[in-house]
């Protein structure tokens, strides 16, 4: 019989504790507004602030732009990568990994100077602040959907769908979006976790989203930001639950998908 | 005119030349496969019919019609891949309407073709079932029906069988063959299996290294190989190299042993030339009595049961040479080290061309 070793486990406790340590204590600091008792105050003034459900509201709306534009911009490049330059699909990789390498603010002010002055305009725009997102979203976008299509034969697919007299609308539409569901689903909620907590992009653009306003928050309140915190937390992991949970519930939703 | 004509095609990736000067004219109706190793271009010659790959040189005519570079989807081809290539996200029904609603059929039109199809392939409970659920087998066949759907001019198969297992491919090209033979219609299939090649077409392409060998009836290429490729790559022929000895007489030999041959071809050739004869396995018998023709003493070197044929290795001369003979029971078979006569009939002996 094999030993029983017991150091995976005290690292992962260590580990665990790293992490959810600092996790408690904001919850249990949230839970302290009120002196002597824990009760969920520092949630209902959160709540009740009207400034709260704007950048909120902005946030979910500034996610949900990024998601569509994000997908309509990976799937079809990765797709073309994979049939027709697989060669060059190392060349964009390095292209979608420029969010971890540049720094969010380097970028902003890239974006600022390059189009804060003509010929070309877009201050003012949320076009900006989308287009960063976007790139914030590109290395979990394309490696997602990059998996999703190591999955299928794009290759054999695609061609058997032009023998079949399929032009590319009818092949993306019909053949490749529904075979990467769940890889492009994967990859917005992930892009919807990061669009929600992001601050850089939005402050120095100013444009509101949760993200300079938990700041703002942080800087003339004690109890309310914790309270935040662990909700956007929450979201993070509703939104990873999410993803589990499709993912597992293929094969089902694909036999209920036939009805 | 033929149906499909492959007129000095060629094609080039980079500096490789994967075909070179292909030509071929198929029939309405006909089957005919390409045959030969890995690599030799099969599926780059079927690829530039189905328009995936553009020929650098030469012309494809289909029907009157020159398609060279027309676009796959302007084509009125259907193809079968060797991995299936069904929809994923589709139900069998999905995959096989899929051509008539990319044409944007009726559904009322769309539901007949369907069962129409699903008859012919002999699946007709499984319309509803998705491609995981089906043996590979099923999704071959169903993949079939949907090449067949749109009623396509010309059928592609590349290597259909290849991922199934032996007893399947025999039954399922069969099926094949007889639902080509039912609809008429015109087919490629490549394989690098002889014998599919041989049992299920009209005609058999060899092809190597870019090259086609040689074309003909099953019956031709397996009984007359004009090259030593076709020779040795269909079928375990025995190849040797001769001196033609008595070009009048038919006489060729090597290493002291003496060979007649009613090859035509020994006749033009000159005392001393050196020419490759070739002798398939199975026109090898043990000697027993009254032959006179081609009686050559041998030594058994190994013999190999292949089910209902028995493989004997031989040294003639200095060659190795194979004879393969029917497994009856009644069957004296020598022992390995034995010295032996064998014989073979003057027809057996074929010249090869190189
Ligand atoms: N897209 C390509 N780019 C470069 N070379 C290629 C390409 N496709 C095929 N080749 C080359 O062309 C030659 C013929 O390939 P092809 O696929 O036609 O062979 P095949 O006869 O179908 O072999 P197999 O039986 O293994 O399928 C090979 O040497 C191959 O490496
Ligand atoms: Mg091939």
């Amino acid at each position: 019989m094999k030993k029983f070793n017991i150091w995976p486990w005290i690292i992962l406790l260590i580990g665990m504790v790293y992490f959810f340590l600092p996790l408690i204590a904001t919850f249990e600091f949230s839970l302290k507004m009120i002196k002597d008792r824990y009760t969920f105050e520092a949630y209902r003034v959160a709540f009740t602030d009207s400034k709260f459900f704007l950048n909120f509201g902005y946030s979910v709306l500034w996610a949900v732009l990024t998601m569509i534009c994000s997908t309509l911009l990976v799937v079809p490049t990765a797709y073309w990568v994979h049939w027709k330059m697989p060669n060059a699909r190392p060349y964009v990789e390095f292209v979608t990994l420029m969010p971890f390498v540049v720094p969010a603010v380097t970028l902003t002010y890239g974006l600022l100077s390059l189009y804060g002055s003509p010929p070309i305009v877009l201050i003012g725009s949320p076009i900006l602040l989308i287009a960063g997102y976007i790139v914030l979203s590109l290395p979990y976008m394309f490696r997602a959907v990059d998996t999703g299509l190591r999955a299928i034969d794009v290759r054999t697919l695609t061609e058997a769908a032009l023998s079949l007299g399929a032009g590319w609308g009818t092949i993306l539409t019909q053949v490749i979006f529904p075979n990467l569901r769940v890889a492009i689903l994967s990859g917005i909620f992930l892009t919807f976790a990061i669009v929600m907590g992001e601050f850089t992009f939005a402050s120095l653009l100013s444009w509101p989203a949760f993200g300079p306003y938990l700041e703002e928050i942080g800087s003339m309140r004690a109890y309310t930001p914790q309270a935040l915190s662990v909700v956007s937390f929450m979201l993070t992991w509703i939104s990873i639950g999410l993803l589990q949970l499709i993912g597992r519930g293929r094969g089902q939703e694909q036999v209920a998908g036939a009805h | 005119m033929a149906f499909l004509e492959i007129n000095n095609v060629s094609k080039k990736f980079g500096t490789t030349e994967a075909v070179s000067d292909f030509n071929l004219h198929v029939e309405k109706g006909e089957l005919v496969s390409f045959l030969g190793p890995s690599g030799c271009g099969k599926t780059t010659t079927l690829r530039m019919v189905a328009g995936f790959e553009v020929p650098t040189g030469g012309r494809i005519v289909m029907d009157g019609r020159d398609i060279t570079d027309l676009p796959p989807n302007q084509r009125d081809v259907g193809m079968v891949f060797q991995s299936y290539a069904l929809f994923p996200n589709m139900t069998v029904a999905g995959n096989i309407g899929f051509g008539l609603k990319v044409m944007k059929k009726p559904a009322e039109e769309i539901n007949q073709r369907v069962s129409e199809m699903l008859e012919l392939i002999n699946m007709p409970k499984y319309a509803e079932r998705f491609p995981y659920q089906l043996s590979g087998g099923q999704q071959q066949r169903v993949a079939l029906a949907r090449a067949l759907a749109l009623r396509p001019e010309m059928l592609l198969l590349d290597e259909p069988l290849s991922a199934l297992d032996a007893k399947i491919r025999v039954s399922l090209r069969a099926e094949i063959r007889s639902i080509q033979q039912k609809l008429g219609i015109t087919a490629i299939y490549v394989t690098h299996d002889q014998e599919e090649a041989l049992s299920l077409s009209d005609r058999v392409v060899v092809m190597n290294t870019g090259r086609m060998e040689q074309v003909g009836t099953p019956f031709e290429i397996y009984n007359f190989p004009t090259t030593s490729f076709v020779a040795n790559f269909v079928g375990t022929l025995n190849t040797a190299e001769v001196e033609v000895t008595d070009p009048a007489g038919g006489l060729v030999g090597m290493d002291g042993v003496q060979f007649v041959s009613s090859d035509e071809h020994v006749k033009s050739r000159r005392k001393g030339d050196k020419v490759r004869i070739s002798i398939r396995p199975e026109r090898f018998s043990f000697v027993t009595e009254g032959e006179k023709e081609n009686v050559v003493d041998c030594r058994i070197e190994n013999i190999t049961f292949l089910g209902s044929v028995v493989r004997i290795q031989m040294t003639i001369g200095n060659q190795k040479f194979n004879m393969d003979t029917f497994n009856r029971p009644s069957l004296a078979l020598p022992e390995i080290g034995d010295q032996r006569q064998v014989t073979c009939s003057s027809k057996a002996v074929l010249v090869l061309k190189d």
